[in-house]
């Protein structure tokens, strides 16, 4: 007998355990852990204060206790709206495809971050000793649900459509939802010690995979494409809400950063997501941008500092030099196969780089001060809100960080807008009918040359956009060295444009973000920004290896998940023609393509062969 | 510019040239069969060059033998080391996404490109704990340069030259006379047909994948010889370079490829010369070199994107 088929015995035998029991015996499980684990949490774990985070308190939970005893309530709440024979009435259009599902994503998510906390603290402290009772406890009681949860049977059935609820409900439920995913994204970004915020991503994924599975997320995401202008203000309030949460600039730093490179990273998914084109040297737009601001915001270290624009004036011009660049590099290269323009950016990303490091005035004429940079930018001014100032508004004080969170909230906002008016359109349709045929979409008059020039010069110009958007936050990220000595210099060097660099925004992290969270999503990129900028930062160990991490999840997701974390609808359509809506089979894909495999984008299933690559 | 100068510059181009065109064959044979540009190849590249570093720094005795004797070895393992990793991308990367859209490969491609740099310079020891964060020393010759009227030729471009004349010779031997070759050129030609044929057409790509290593990995030990140090990002650029070569020649033709290595280095030695030659500062000529190369680039994708020569079908392998 071999190994797998020990295993295999093995599974079997555990499941018959698991089936004998009976249902309400495994909801009391549930319950009984639940409760242990949510009580645990007012229970000291350790005894000593070597292991972050307030553990070893009694009366009050903190740190990863605050993970535990979240996860707890919320699997109470799942498993009331599971009581009785069929359920509770009235929850279960909440979650359309089982609760039981939901109620195995809570458990193990549980068990994933309290086990993994429990562990941390006898592998750090070196041995289980230093777990006092609560902590036991804590590791006994989440066993429990994960038993329970797993020897209930199954409800799943195909999801019903929900019964309509009047337009306020729906948009009291749309602002509930995201203001519950502000605490969530709140709590992730202000962490305070690795630990935690492992626990916390565990916690996470765990959790959205149930959530998921149960059909929460298709719920919500159904009903927030009936209510886009009360989505969009609800997020737009969570998303100024999070600057009143903050009480120290030091996570609304984080929070800048992230936003510059979501934004970004959004802008290259209309390039790579909607139209299919791989841009490796997108960096180089989003420089293209900074440098033109940078030129004439009226720095003393610019060569024309005599020119001083007002910011829309900067904003014209950085987004109409990035467009003029994006049409030069895309114009002779989107003629010919898609690998070409993939090195061609990647070529031009180091041209950019060369040209900036060398118009230093020793190899060429004195334009941007070479690998020094142009430095000392001013803080932006707009309508006379001087950004470099502290505002108090509504009692709450802002300053220079939250500021320019403000801006960039505004600036991620109107990408977004642009993102889904575009993708919903006859330019959208084009693009998904080019990404996935090129030939047959010319063939039904689709211009395909002019609709991808079209994509390749929107997403330079976005690029550009946020590039001088990105000169504050850069200016954050040399701040946070800079605050100490009470001085921040906002600066533009060459190094930060470039395809692997220390730090993002580089193309390599751009590129990641947009594939592991979705290509052709509004939410994907924004996800996708976020793990890759918080990982690095949260954790010591991932932060001289950023750039593995990186390439290992392109590689990765590319195997096992291609169309990122957050799936596309419409994608998911084109993969499952016989479930989709009839609204979405007008886009669905022919059954050739599903017979592939292939995620839905940028495939063609005739690959026309040879280098003769006119069309 | 006196005609020394002139003959120097095109003598560096030529050595610049056949080293590029090195690489270049790699990009040429994988896209030849599987129409996948391996952005990954640069790291091939450099691989190679760690893998002869390594049988020269870490076996006993090697650093201790007159360099051309310690040659053979560390070609040995600059080619082991490259071939090993390219067939592995193929084996674990590549080939389970060969019916996936085209972005798949392309991003996985990218995504090795950047984990293969990352690993050596996190990982890579030499003995003593030097790592290879930055560049690390590699052996050159230390005999004197042959003086021919003025112009002066390096041991290492002699190395360089007879080797790239050497491995093409072979190549073409290969492709064109043996059984294994024209395998690999009906391959190219029409997968299925040369299935029904009774190729076995996987086999002959992980032999492309190989071929193309083990001659970047050659390149990759001249290039150490000449400058006498590597890194490991040196394949990003040397890459991008190797890649405009193959598009100059025409992609997936091998002889061109070599070919459109040797105009790309003549290109981006004179220019960089002459420029060099007509203005006060010497910074301007070899600060820009790498730019002209691109400029080329999207030239040739303007107005020959088929390559100077353009593509002969039939012998493309």
């Amino acid at each position: 007998m071999n190994k797998t088929s020990y295993a295999e015995t093995a599974a079997r035998g555990i499941r018959r355990v698991l089936g004998s029991v009976d249902p309400r015996a495994a909801k009391a499980l549930i319950a009984a852990g639940s409760l242990g684990a949510a009580g645990s949490t007012l229970l000291a774990w350790t005894w000593t204060t070597a292991f972050p985070g307030d553990l070893a308190v009694y009366g009050y939970p903190g740190g990863n206790q605050l993970i535990t005893l979240a996860l707890s309530i919320l699997t109470l709440l799942a498993l009331g709206s599971a009581l009785g024979t069929s359920g509770l009435t009235g929850t279960r259009w909440l979650v359309p495809r089982g609760r039981v599902r939901l109620l195995r994503g809570l458990a193990l998510a549980n068990l994933a971050s309290t086990g993994y906390v429990l562990i941390a603290i006898a592998w750090e402290l070196g041995g289980s000793a230093n777990l006092v009772a609560g902590g036991w406890i804590a590791g006994l009681t989440v066993l429990l649900p994960v038993v329970g949860a797993y020897s209930l049977p199954k409800d799943d059935r195909p999801p019903t459509p929900p019964r309509p609820a009047p337009r306020p409900v729906q948009t009291g439920v749309i602002f509930l939802v995201v203001l519950l995913g502000l605490l969530v994204a709140d709590f992730g970004i202000s962490t305070g010690y690795a630990e935690e915020f492992i626990g916390f991503c565990l916690a996470a994924g765990f959790a959205g995979r149930g959530l998921a599975a149960s059909g929460v997320f298709e719920r919500f995401s159904a009903l927030t494409a009936t209510n886009r202008p009360a989505t969009a203000c609800a997020c737009l309030t969570a998303a100024v809400l999070f600057a009143f949460l903050q009480t120290s600039d030091a996570y609304t730093t984080v929070a800048d950063n992230i936003l510059i490179f979501a934004t970004v990273a959004l802008g290259l998914n209309i390039v790579v997501g909607l139209a299919g084109l791989l841009d490796v040297g997108y960096v180089a737009f989003l420089g293209v941008g900074a440098y033109t601001a940078a030129l004439v915001s009226g720095t003393a270290a610019s060569r024309f500092s005599s020119v001083v624009l007002p910011f829309w004036a900067q904003a014209v011009i950085g987004v109409l030099v990035a467009v003029v660049a994006g049409l030069i590099i895309g114009a002779p290269t989107l003629r010919l196969r898609g690998d070409y323009l993939a090195i061609v950016t990647l070529g031009f990303g180091e041209i950019f780089r060369i040209t900036m490091n060398n118009l230093d005035g020793q190899s060429g004429p004195q334009i941007t001060n070479g690998p020094e940079g142009i430095y000392g930018i001013p803080d932006l001014r707009i309508f006379g809100y001087d950004f470099g100032q502290t505002h108090i508004i509504l009692g709450h004080a802002f300053g220079r960080f939250a500021n320019y969170y403000l801006l960039l909230v505004a600036v991620t906002a109107l990408v977004v807008f642009i993102f889904s008016r575009v993708n919903d359109s006859r330019i959208g349709r084009a693009w998904a009918a080019i990404r996935e045929d090129e030939t047959a979409a010319e063939a039904m008059g689709v211009h395909g040359y002019r609709f991808k020039l079209l994509a390749f010069g929107l997403g330079a110009g976005l690029a550009g956009l946020a590039g001088l958007a990105g000169l504050a936050g850069l200016a954050g990220l040399a701040g946070l060295a800079g605050t100490i000595q009470g001085h921040l210099t906002s600066t533009v060097t060459p190094d930060q444009y470039t395809f692997s660099a220390s730090a993002p925004p580089n193309s390599a992290f751009l590129l990641a973000a947009v594939v592991l969270g979705g290509m052709g999503t509004v939410s994907g990129p924004l996800l996708g920004a976020a793990l890759l900028y918080l990982i690095p930062y949260k954790l010591q160990f991932f932060a001289d290896k950023q750039l593995l991490l990186f390439g290992l999840a392109l590689v990765v997701m590319m195997r096992l998940r291609p169309e990122g974390l957050i799936a596309d609808r419409r994608r998911r359509a084109e993969l499952h023609v016989q479930q989709s809506r009839p609204a979405e089979e007008k886009t669905a894909r022919s059954s050739a393509l599903r017979r592939t495999g292939s995620s839905g984008w940028g495939s063609r299933t005739v690959r026309r062969r040879g280098a003769s690559s006119r069309g | 510019m006196s005609v020394t100068i002139l003959l120097q510059l095109v003598e560096n181009g030529l050595v610049l040239g056949a080293m590029y065109g090195l690489i270049a064959v790699g990009y040429t044979m994988v896209y030849g069969v599987i129409q996948l540009i391996n952005f990954a190849h640069g790291e091939i590249f450099m691989l190679g060059g760690f893998g002869a570093l390594t049988v020269y720094a870490w076996i006993p005795g090697v650093a201790h033998l007159p360099l051309l004797a310690a040659l053979p070895l560390m070609l040995i393992g600059g080619v082991a080391v490259s071939v090993l990793a390219a067939v592995g991308a193929e084996r674990l990367a590549y080939r389970p996404l060969r019916t996936a859209p085209r972005l798949a490969p392309l991003i996985t491609a990218i995504g090795l490109s950047l984990a293969l740099q990352q690993v050596v310079s996190l990982w890579y020891r030499l003995p003593g704990g030097v790592n290879a964060k930055g560049p690390v020393s590699f052996p050159s010759f230390s005999g004197k340069a042959y003086d021919l009227g003025g112009v002066l030729i390096q041991p290492a471009d002699v190395f360089t030259l007879a080797a790239a004349a050497v491995c093409l010779a072979g190549l073409m031997w290969f492709v064109e006379r043996t059984r294994g070759g024209r395998a690999i050129q009906a391959t190219a030609q029409d997968p299925e047909t040369a299935r029904l044929m009774g190729i076995d057409t996987d086999r002959m790509i992980v032999l492309s994948f190989a071929i193309g290593a083990a001659l970047a990995a050659v390149a990759a030990i001249t290039q150490g010889l000449r400058y006498g140090q590597i890194s490991f990002d040196m394949g990003f650029v040397a890459g991008l370079k190797a890649f405009t070569a193959a598009v100059l020649g025409g992609i997936g033709n091998v002889r061109e490829s070599m070919l459109g290595g040797i105009v790309l280095g003549l290109v981006e030695e004179l220019s960089s010369g002459v420029l060099a030659h007509f203005h006060t500062t010497a910074q301007y000529g070899e600060a820009w070199a790498d730019v002209w190369a691109f400029v080329l680039l999207i030239l040739v994708l303007l107005v020959r994107p088929q390559g100077l020569l353009g593509e002969r079908v039939a012998d493309r392998a």
